[in-house]
């Protein structure tokens, strides 16, 4: 299954990599209330997904492999990914200030986040080479995006439906996760 | 000038000494722990190679081809096959007894539903493939012998198909 | 000694860090399928959590401001690595079970944020109650729910101690038989998670939005 587009339709639909594989839940309840700051988030995922996994993918090749210090992975590729996002996020400031409006705001909470890493990890597992990782990438910001668009939307009418106290805000948001995992792990089967 | 560069440059020294002593630790531990993670993926390949082959006391490998044998005698050969499941990809193993006839198989890895799809690890499903000519690895349907598990449909015959398409590749493989 | 417990303490109740500040949750939803894996990813984690809060605390005073981010996250990687290669050596069917999450302990919110927060301000031994505080409540909370998840999804407790070595320990009556193996599944946990949040906010363990 190593051809580009199963790759690319698994990340979104049957692995998901929120309701399927666990992972970037803290920024995906996080921004999850509004469709704006949704849509925002997804693409800044999906572009951090794809540099981290270019840049881990020839961290992997050309230090690690070549130098016989795979040990150093887990150092490496969070320094890399912190210090590249925060580059990015710097560029963006400056040239661009309604991009950075956009989307520069959510860069940070993306960084030390468990999606980005846990891509990068699972590259390097499935021993994908640099082409596939990036699609890898895109189809796992992809993925992202659509959840956290289809979550804002379940959210957004929570807002005003009449929720017990103690349920408001993460608890109920959880179980909308619920469904969409639900849909996610059983409609998509077999897809791919 | 001396001292305000001191001080301007603390914070790199500071960072490059920490990362320096984090590579010298965890190189020291990699040298330690090296080998026994070595082992431990041999046992893994080792134990379930002898699920399939309980007669085993040895085995080479040939590219992605494992040489089975017992006692100096060759017995088999098995390698891995992947089965597009319901839930993503199946690793299944697959012993073949000789060119032609299948020894068993063993889900390795999965992701299946539990309760539905991953009928496929119980013996129930497995033991179909034991002594099974590689020609016959099909459901009833398609002109096999391996019944599929109703209500796990997909999965079962991802198995199926997934073992009878790389036997028939590792064969021809084995006789070049 | 007094503050001592009384951080160690906050840690478990108070500032319960899954429960409570709803941090850490992806690793805790991602494992928790047996109990074994919630034990193993809590000792896992305690041991990250202790040694860099030890570490950090203890060179605060040598480390500039503008670089400690970086700093810190070096000091917990190396903990995690040590983690993960250990793991990997004597203990793999462990290892294997927590996947990457073992290494994505690096970025568990709950380590970063205690370091930051904590370790970095406070004089060691402080900074190991807090700490052990947090591990303790990680824990307990990662038991409950891999005990609800394994008892709920499967109908029965097994403790894998090493490869084809179950210790098992218990079916229960109805469930054994049909497990409502939803809960294994990602919505399962979602739900599972859900429900406990509402239950600590109705208590007034924890405050509501």
């Amino acid at each position: 299954m190593n051809e580009l587009m199963p790759i690319f339709i698994r990340m979104i639909t049957t692995s998901n990599i929120v309701l399927v594989m666990y992972l970037g839940l803290c920024p995906f309840f996080g921004v999850s209330k509004k469709l704006g700051p949704a849509i925002s988030m997804g693409i800044a995922v999906t572009l951090v997904m794809i540099i981290a996994s270019v840049a881990t993918w020839l961290i992997h090749d050309y230090i690690l492999m070549q130098f016989d210090v795979m040990y150093m992975y887990i150092v490496l590729f969070i320094l890399v990914i912190s210090s590249l996002v925060q580059m990015v996020e710097m560029t963006i400031k400056r040239t661009n200030a309604t991009l950075f409006n956009a989307l520069g705001i959510y860069l940070p909470l993306i960084t030390t986040n468990c999606a980005i890493l846990g891509l990068t990890f699972l590259n390097i597992r499935e021993e994908y080479t640099m082409l596939q990782s990036i699609v890898n990438g895109l189809g796992a910001g992809i993925g992202f995006g659509i959840a956290l668009i289809l979550m804002s939307s379940i959210r957004v009418k929570l807002e005003i439906a009449d929720v017990p106290k103690s349920m408001r805000g993460l608890p109920i948001a959880y179980i909308g996760a619920t469904i969409l995992a639900l849909i996610f792990v059983f409609t998509f089967g077999g897809i791919v | 000038m001396k001292v305000k560069a001191l001080s301007e440059l603390y914070p790199i020294l500071a960072v490059t000494v920490v990362v320096f002593i984090s590579v010298a630790l965890l190189g020291g531990l990699d040298s330690v722990t090296r080998d026994m993670i070595e082992y431990q993926k041999e046992l893994k390949v080792q134990r379930m190679l002898n699920e399939i082959f309980p007669d085993m006391t040895s085995y080479t490998s040939e590219g992605d081809i494992y040489i089975i044998s017992a006692d100096g005698t060759e017995i088999g050969f098995a390698f891995l096959a992947v089965g597009k499941g319901y839930g993503g990809d199946i690793d299944i193993l697959v012993g073949l007894e000789d060119e032609t006839t299948l020894k068993g198989i063993a889900v390795i890895a999965h992701a299946e539903t539990p309760g539905l799809g991953d009928k496929i690890l119980a013996p129930d499903f497995t033991d179909r493939f034991v002594g099974v000519n590689i020609a016959d690895v099909a459901v009833p349907d398609e002109g096999g012998k391996i019944d599929a598990i109703t209500g796990s449909t997909i999965s079962t015959k991802a198995v199926i198909d997934a073992v009878r398409t790389t036997a028939m590749e590792k064969v021809k493989e084995l006789k070049d | 000694m007094t503050k001592f417990w009384k951080q160690f303490l906050s840690g478990i109740v108070i500032s319960n860090p899954l429960f409570v500040l709803a941090l850490g949750l992806c690793p805790a939803l991602a494992v928790s399928v047996t109990v074994v894996n919630g034990i193993g990813m809590s000792v896992a984690t305690a041991f990250v959590l202790l040694g860099s809060a030890i570490v950090v605390s203890s060179i605060k005073k040598f480390v500039p401001d503008i670089v400690r981010i970086p700093i810190f996250i070096v000091v917990i990687a190396s903990f995690v690595t040590i983690a993960d290669l250990t793991l990997k050596a004597y203990i793999p069917t462990l290892a294997d079970s927590l996947g990457i999450f073992l290494p994505l302990i690096v970025v568990n919110c709950i380590i970063m944020g205690r370091a930051e927060a904590f370790s970095s301000k406070h004089p060691v031994h402080l900074a190991i109650a807090d700490a052990l505080g947090a591990s303790v409540g990680f824990a307990i909370a990662m038991i409950i729910i891999s005990f609800l998840r394994e008892l709920l999804g499967t109908g029965q407790l097994t403790l894998k101690i090493a490869p084809y070595l179950d210790l098992h320990l218990f079916t229960l009556p109805v469930l054994g038989e049909n497990p409502m193996a939803l809960f294994i599944l990602p919505p399962g946990a979602f739900l599972l998670i859900g429900l406990l949040l509402a239950l600590f906010r109705w208590r007034g363990w924890m405050k509501s939005e």
